[in-house]
This record gives structure tokens, sequence and C-alpha cells, in this order.
């Protein structure tokens, strides 16, 4: 799959089961107990961040996934 | 959430939310093509639907969202170093806050010397279903999200 075939299937157009159920890959997910995939994301103001640095600074961290829609 | 994440501040307990891709594209809020999009929708969140908590916005491919399991409204929770301690493939305040409860009574029991060692417990939670507010969060993407909806579900 190239990045830009990637980039239109996770942004899918619209929301029918052959597009939205293969990300429904919950299982798939890290184990519990072990050290977990770090990623750069972005903060509201466009500033770089990493995940790693946001757990690093919290004894816990929660993080809900998801969208305005 | 944002209530819940105020209730655990004072011990330590961090929270945010990581915005991922559209579940539920309408002509309001369509797919996502740009990161410029997704960080006007993100900002959306907090304006429109008063979300307090910080907003982190992932590579518009997804990949943080995706090695997660790329759940719509999963949420996690991660100690200090790193390693998961929670995870639910939706989002539960009492869930959550169970959860927090559980781990910060673990450090106070390691404080007072008890020698603990972790296990794996897998158990099923009950979250509530409110159609008609999910209805009318459908309605604010658009008619089209809602059309989709009812012919993937009924």
């Amino acid at each position: 799959m190239t990045h830009d075939d990637l980039l239109s299937r996770y942004n899918y157009d619209e929301f029918v089961p052959a597009k939205f159920e293969p990300w429904m890959r919950f299982e798939a997910g890290p184990p519990l107990g072990q050290p977990a995939p770090d990623f750069p994301l972005r903060h509201l103001n466009g500033e770089e961040t990493r995940l790693s640095e946001i757990w690093l600074r919290h004894r816990y961290l929660i993080v809900e996934f998801g969208s305005f829609t | 959430m944002d209530a819940t994440a105020g209730q655990f501040a004072s011990e330590g307990v961090g929270s945010i939310f990581l915005y991922t891709h559209e579940a539920h594209p309408g002509e309001n809020y369509p797919r996502l093509t740009s990161m410029e999009q997704k960080f006007r929708h993100a900002r959306d969140l907090r304006e429109v639907l008063g979300v307090m908590r910080p907003i982190l916005v992932d590579a518009l491919d997804g990949a943080c969202h995706r090695a997660y399991g790329s759940m719509p409204n999963m949420s996690w929770i991660f100690a200090q170093s790193g390693v998961p301690v929670y995870k639910a493939d939706w989002t539960d305040t009492r869930s959550i806050q169970n959860a927090l409860e559980y781990f910060l009574d673990v450090s106070e029991r390691r404080r007072s010397g008890e020698r603990l060692t972790p296990f794996r417990v897998e158990r099923l939670d009950f979250r509530i279903q409110d159609q008609t507010a999910f209805y009318k969060g459908l309605e604010r993407n658009g008619a089209k999200a809602v059309r989709e909806f009812r012919a993937a579900f009924g």
C-alpha cells in the first residue's frame, strides 16, 4: 500500500463497514505491562512533542483517542 | 472525562485527548485530507464541544492511533515509565476512575511496605448507551453521517 493509499483509507470518506471495519483492531494493540511504542504528536499550536514526553511528566497519563465526529 | 482529569490532577495524573480521524465524516466535518484541516477540527473539539484537556494531534496517517489498535474512542492509561497499565476499547469515565483508584492504592500499599507483583486481569466493564445524545452528535457532523450510521446499524 502506498502512503497516499494509506492516507485515503485511514481517513475514509464514508462510514460503511468495508471502510471502517479494517481499522477496528483493538486486539492488535500493544500488550499491557511492556514498554509501549512512542510517536511524535503535535500540540494545537503546531508545536511538536512526543507521547513519551507527556507520559514522563505524570505519575499516570490517561490518553483518550477520538475526534470531533 | 474533563471532570475525571480534574479529580485526579492533584495525584499527579495527567489526561490528554489525542485527535485521530473522522469516524463519522459528514458535510460539516468531512474526511481529513490535510494537517491544517486536522488542526481545525481538533480546535473545534475545544471551541464547539468544550473539551478542556490538552488536545494533541496525531499524524495525518494516524501512525500512533493505528499502532494502538485504531478504535474510534478507546482509552489507555500509561505509567510514568511508558508502560501501559490499562486499555479499554471504549472510553468510560467510571471505568477509568475505578482503574486509577486501584493504581493509586497500589502506590500507597508499596509505600507502606507491601511487596506487590503485577498480574494480568480481563474484565467486562459497562458504559451508558445514550442513543439520543449519539444521534445529536452525528447531526452536528452533517446529514450524511446520520444516514450512513443508520444504514450500517439501523
